[in-house]
């Protein structure tokens, strides 16, 4: 067999593309949008905040989720997805003072949140499918009991069997 | 103009009826009170029955101090709580007019406002009817009966001018948005020009409020440039319109339409605009093509009709062609559509890719903006550094264990942008091969159905009676005939969409020499008058107030939002312009903007314009501004005898420094002593 006569390789890395969704100002602008329109009080657990971040991922989740809600959590609706993306961008969130734990567990909106909400609402174009599909959600349709529901369904059909 | 007659505050305590009324005088009007007197109160019951205490912060009756609506205060230390409190204001333009609003009131909402046709407060008839109107509720500034604002606009004989709103809707001007102009509130008020101006979603409200104010027809003319785009978006839709009808027509005749573009342009030559069809694998004219048809059909009419025995032999010759001809065509259309079919699923899926792209695109897109938003919020996360340990970290929400280097979102936007570009022009591609194999087919069908009859009619009369005419010719006479009628009628069409045509290029050619003599900029010569006589007047009262952070050179008035800019010159031999702030001390600042507001005000005075010929100012000695400066001030604006000027100032709590600044001036004076509510006997 031939020899390869190779004195020196070197790579150079290239910056990679990344999904929007890693981007960490993107997931935070989220975050605050849904605190805001989505969350009795700007206040949200961390269930209900993968559950929407989840949705907005793509059109099919929000279709989904439009389609459980409006059938008035009739229709099936199985898992949904936990990125720890998410977590990281809170954590980010919250030494931002973007947003605050409050009681150890929940996450809510701050005033700084709150300024960083009317830059985005300023923009009309800015993330409008997003704005109106969380805006379409309200603050009163999933509430806390609906998630723990939804998390039992799940561990019944999912976990048990 | 509009001038504040008199002004009368009705405060209902638990211990009696408080108050307090004062009027005042054209001219310079010098309201002095010591800190804490209620002379803030006074200034803002005047912005509350007019309905602009926006400028104050908020709307309603919390906008005001706590002696008109929670509990009185007098003598110091003694405590009324209030009941009922009422705000009456006289004010006149060619009428005189009293507007009445609650403050604290059980019965009615502080958005209600009562107003008398007359001189309530100075006058003697103290019977007057009053009208109920509201303010900021819907309807306040637009509705005809009941709007408050509506009707002080009217009031002032003010056309507000329609701007356009974020959304990009058409909008009026609302009152409480040029009230900056000429009232200046003193805790943000002095902090910048038109500090308290309220947000709305309107572009560039500053301008447009100086362009109001001085009468500027600069917006006349940009509203002529917005016209004329309109005119052009329906020029482009007709166009659009037609292109679909001549696409239709060349469909119809089987032909493809050449020489014409989607997008409205100027035609100069109408012949290189025609429908080419196929004949012998070459492309003819529409025109030409019927008229080949014309001659055929001439030729064939002249001929004698054969009988079916003489044409024996040549009719099986036909026949062995035909079939030749019949199966090369089923063979071609055989092979041509399962391509089409293969085209067609290849074109579904670069859609698809295209929907993702686009998707991720506007996500991005997104993404960058929150990223700019977060750094002007400001969030270090946006700046690529930890909030937490201020350690630069990477733009992404990956884990940290990964070492890739993710692309700036910038690149990622371009990287996107280029790749919807190319599916793009894929899909074009795709389509325009889709289409012509479509057309190729439904050819093909047509020349095998033609074939067929002809097979059917050569059999046909080759089991004929020999001495009987020829059928087939007949046949082939009459189709041509009709083919031929056909087509004339489809040129007739042609020739009628040539003319729109004509008549459309010539429409856009009009608009174009049009949009090619607005100016280029704006501003009529009265405008520029206008702002040169706004430039002059506020270095003037720059040297007067003894200004002195920048050369007076350096100070520009912005043709922007025709605020004072400093401005600096690059090395490249560009000019950089900011805001005047940035570069003045904090009480040289404050000498901008007495400057400017006096400025504008002697312009509009000087122009006749639209500002209301009214200045108020609350506490505008601000800074430690020294006693000079602010006599140089008071002296500036006692020369305004015809219009009215409001000043509400402590002069330091000192009879000496009141002196000291007013000493030889013509002012009338109001004096609030100890306290502005007070029982009333």
């Amino acid at each position: 067999m031939e020899e390869l006569l190779i004195k020196k390789l070197s790579f150079t890395k290239k910056p990679i593309p990344l999904p929007a969704e890693y981007r960490p100002m993107y997931k935070i602008a989220l975050i605050v949008m849904i605190l805001k329109y989505s969350c009795r009080a700007e206040t949200s657990n961390l269930l209900k905040l993968h559950l929407l971040s989840w949705a907005l991922a793509s059109q099919k989740n929000m279709t989904e989720l439009r389609g459980y809600v409006t059938s008035n959590f009739k229709s099936d609706f199985s898992v949904w997805g936990i990125e720890p993306a998410l977590n990281r961008a809170l954590q980010l969130a919250v030494a931002e003072n973007i947003c605050d734990i409050v009681n150890g567990k929940n996450y809510k909106l701050t005033e700084k949140g709150n300024k960083f909400f009317e830059m985005i609402k300023a923009d009309i174009e800015l993330f409008d499918i997003e704005k109106s599909f969380l805006t379409l959600i309200g603050k009163n349709t999933i509430t806390d009991s609906r998630i723990t529901s939804m998390t039992q369904k799940w561990n019944l059909f999912y976990v048990e069997n | 103009m509009l001038k504040i007659r008199a002004i009368k505050l009705e405060v209902n305590t638990t211990s009696g009826l408080f108050g307090a009324e004062y009027e005042f005088s054209n001219g310079l009007n010098i309201i002095r009170g010591d800190n804490t007197t209620g002379k803030s109160s006074l200034f803002q019951s005047i912005l509350y029955g007019l309905g602009f205490e926006e400028l104050l912060g908020g709307k309603n009756e919390k906008t005001m101090q706590t002696a008109l609506k929670d509990q009185v205060e007098f003598p110091d230390g003694k405590f009324h709580l209030v009941n009922q409190s009422f705000v009456y204001l006289e004010i006149e333009n060619k009428e005189i007019v009293t507007i009445k609003r609650g403050i604290t009131s059980d019965s009615r909402k502080p958005q209600l406002v009562d107003v008398f046709p007359g001189a309530l407060l100075t006058g003697n008839d103290k019977t007057l009817p009053s009208r109920p109107m509201f303010v900021h509720d819907k309807g306040g500034a637009s509705d005809d009966i009941y709007g408050f604002h509506l009707f002080l606009s009217e009031f002032l004989d003010w056309s507000l001018p329609e701007v356009i709103t974020t959304k990009g809707e058409m909008s009026h001007l609302y009152l409480q948005q040029i009230a900056p102009a000429f009232i200046i509130e003193q805790k943000s008020g002095w902090s910048d020009f038109f500090a308290t101006l309220p947000y709305y979603p309107m572009r560039n409200t500053e301008s447009r409020v100086v362009e109001f104010i001085l009468d500027l027809d600069v917006f006349e003319n940009q509203k002529r440039k917005q016209q004329l785009s309109a005119n052009k978006q329906q020029i482009n839709t007709k166009w659009n319109l037609l292109f679909l009808q001549f696409n239709k027509l060349a469909e119809k005749c089987g032909g493809t339409l050449r020489g014409l573009e989607q997008n409205a342009s100027i035609i100069n030559s109408i012949g290189g605009i025609y429908i080419a069809m196929l004949k012998n694998e070459k492309e003819i004219t529409l025109t030409d093509f019927n008229e080949q048809q014309k001659e055929e059909l001439a030729v064939l009419e002249k001929q004698q009709t054969t009988t079916v025995g003489s044409n024996i032999n040549k009719n099986e010759e036909a026949l062995k062609k035909l079939t030749d001809k019949l199966n090369q065509l089923s063979l071609n259309y055989e092979m041509l559509s399962p391509e089409l079919n293969y085209d067609n699923e290849k074109l579904k899926q670069y859609t698809k890719q295209l929907e993702a792209v686009s998707e991720d695109l506007r996500k991005n897109k997104g993404a960058l903006k929150v990223k700019s938003l977060g750094h002007e919020l400001p969030a270090e996360t946006a700046d690529d550094s930890c909030p937490a340990c201020h350690q630069p970290i990477k733009d992404s929400l990956l884990p940290s264990e990964i070492k890739q280097t993710p692309m700036r979102i910038e690149d990622n936007v371009s990287f996107l942008e280029a790749q919807q570009k190319m599916i793009e022009v894929y899909i074009k591609g795709q389509e325009k091969v889709i289409r012509e194999k479509e057309k190729k087919l439904l050819t093909y069908q047509t020349q095998l159905a033609e074939t067929r009859q002809e097979i059917r009619d050569t059999k046909k009369e080759l089991v004929q009676d020999e001495r009987l005419p020829s059928v087939l010719e007949i046949e082939k006479r009459l189709n041509l005939k009709k083919k031929v009628e056909f087509f004339s009628k489809q040129i007739e069409d042609f020739t009628q969409l040539i003319e729109e045509l004509k008549t459309l290029s010539k429409e856009l050619e009009n608009l174009l020499t049009k949009e090619k003599n607005l100016p280029t900029d704006f501003f009529t010569l009265e405008d520029r008058k206008k702002l040169a006589s706004l430039y002059d007047g506020f270095i003037a009262l720059l040297k007067k107030f003894n200004y002195q952070s920048k050369p007076f050179d350096a100070i520009k008035i912005s043709n922007d939002n025709y605020l004072p800019v400093a401005e600096k010159s690059l090395d490249n031999g560009m000019k950089l312009a900011y805001n005047l702030k940035f570069d003045s001390s904090a009480s040289d600042f404050i000498r901008c903007l007495w400057s400017y507001y006096t400025a504008l005000f002697k312009t509009s005075v000087a122009f006749k314009t639209n500002h209301p010929m009214l200045l108020i100012f609350d506490e505008p000695k601000q800074q430690d501004m020294a006693i000079g400066n602010f006599k140089s001030f008071l002296s500036e604006l006692s020369q305004f005898t015809e219009q009215q000027v409001l000043v509400f100032a402590s002069f330091e709590n000192s009879d000496d420094s009141f002196k000291e600044a007013t000493q030889g001036l013509k002012f009338s004076l109001n004096r609030i002593e100890e306290k502005l509510i007070k029982p009333i006997s």
